[in-house]
């Protein structure tokens, strides 16, 4: 029998599966599982946090009168409002279904850009605000601690290179961090995607 | 169109989906999420379906670029030469004679994008639109072509 006959025959045979989810399809009920619509839930997500947190730092301005704090505190409510901005942007730029429209190799190729920009998006979150960020918060903290101004509470060098040590400590590893999420949800998919399309475009060269 | 001509097309090209899914699906757990899957991305991208391409054409392409852009498990194949013992790599609930299921089992040896483009060879599409569906040229798909059929003689030998 030749390959092709072979190959036909499969087409005439059923599958029981594939049958009982066509007979009960329930087409508006069913999730995509997608990576980009994951991502797009992510997002969401993210947004809402964002708005959380933005919230929350209206707060401490309104309430800490201390000019050092506020002045981090308001730096990270910026980078907060532009991420939001940021996630919300791509949210809106992501297609999660998949096109008819498209090749293989140009929808394999969406796919993984719009990956590697969420990523992208989440290392620079973690690069610009987390140092700000922890600064506030050792400043914050320290002063209420102590029950002391922040100027006061600054002003002592081992606090000083405490705070240094918590930044060159804590970015490294929220950056690490990030990124080992990311691996851990998208990194094999990520390098089979990758593959393939380069697979598909060595042919090109 | 409503969902019941959806469903009737899709039911009348449901060997696309069986033998595409069946390609790349590492357990029946993910042949199933596949399945679910292919369905939902066609009834999403259904709107778009203008009819100037056949629709068995139309639900390969969504097939293909749905399955290949899932995020699946990673199953490593081990080559064998001979496929005389070797069962289906995806417990089915289909009925394949043994021919059939040879060669699908040789298939899903390949490298997987090679699965894609012999795939579509078989089922009768041309090298031109075979060069459309995957997005590369001409001559490329034909030197492929080639190729892969080189390694399916030696897996099927």
């Amino acid at each position: 029998m030749s390959l092709e006959k072979q190959w036909q025959h499969i087409n005439e045979q059923g599958d029981d599966d594939l049958a009982t989810l066509m007979n009960n399809p329930q087409l508006n009920k069913l999730t995509s599982q997608q990576p980009l619509q994951k991502i797009k839930n992510n997002l969401l997500i993210n947004m809402a946090w964002g708005i959380g947190i933005a919230i929350s730092y209206i707060l401490i301005l309104i309430f800490f009168p201390f000019w050092q704090v506020r002045l981090c505190i308001g730096i990270v409510f910026l980078f907060t409002l532009w991420a939001v901005g940021t996630a919300y942007k791509q949210y809106k730029s992501i297609q999660p279904f998949v096109s008819s429209q498209n090749s293989l190799l140009a929808e394999m190729k969406r796919h993984h850009t719009s990956m590697m920009q969420w990523m992208k998006t989440q290392q620079r979150v973690a690069l610009f605000i987390y140092p700000i960020s922890t600064a506030g918060g050792f400043m914050l903290g320290g002063a209420m601690g102590s029950g002391k101004s922040v100027e006061f509470f600054m002003s002592k060098p081992i606090v000083q290179i405490t705070l240094l040590i918590c930044i060159a400590v804590l970015v490294p590893l929220a950056y690490w961090l990030a990124k080992w999420l990311f691996n851990k949800s998208f990194g094999k998919h990520l390098k089979t995607l990758g593959e393939n399309i380069e697979e598909l475009s060595r042919e090109e060269q | 169109m409503s969902e019941q001509d959806f469903l009737a097309a899709v039911k009348s090209n449901q060997g696309i989906i069986f033998k595409l899914v069946g390609l790349y699906a590492a357990d029946t757990e993910e042949k199933k999420d596949l399945y679910q899957e292919v369905l939902l991305q066609a009834w999403k991208s259904w709107p778009s379906f203008r009819g100037d391409a056949k629709f068995s054409t139309w639900l390969y392409r969504i097939c293909l670029n749905t399955i290949l852009t899932q995020k699946r498990k990673q199953k490593k194949i081990n080559y064998q030469e001979r496929l005389d013992e070797i069962s289906p790599a995806v417990e089915s609930t289909a009925r394949l004679n043994e021919d059939s299921l040879r060669l699908q089992q040789a298939i899903r040896r390949l490298a997987e994008t090679d699965r894609a483009i012999i795939s579509a060879h078989l089922d009768g599409y041309n090298n031109g639109e075979i060069a459309e569906i995957m997005g590369i040229g001409l001559n490329h798909v034909s030197v492929k072509l080639h190729r892969i059929k080189q390694q399916l003689t030696t897996i099927l030998k």
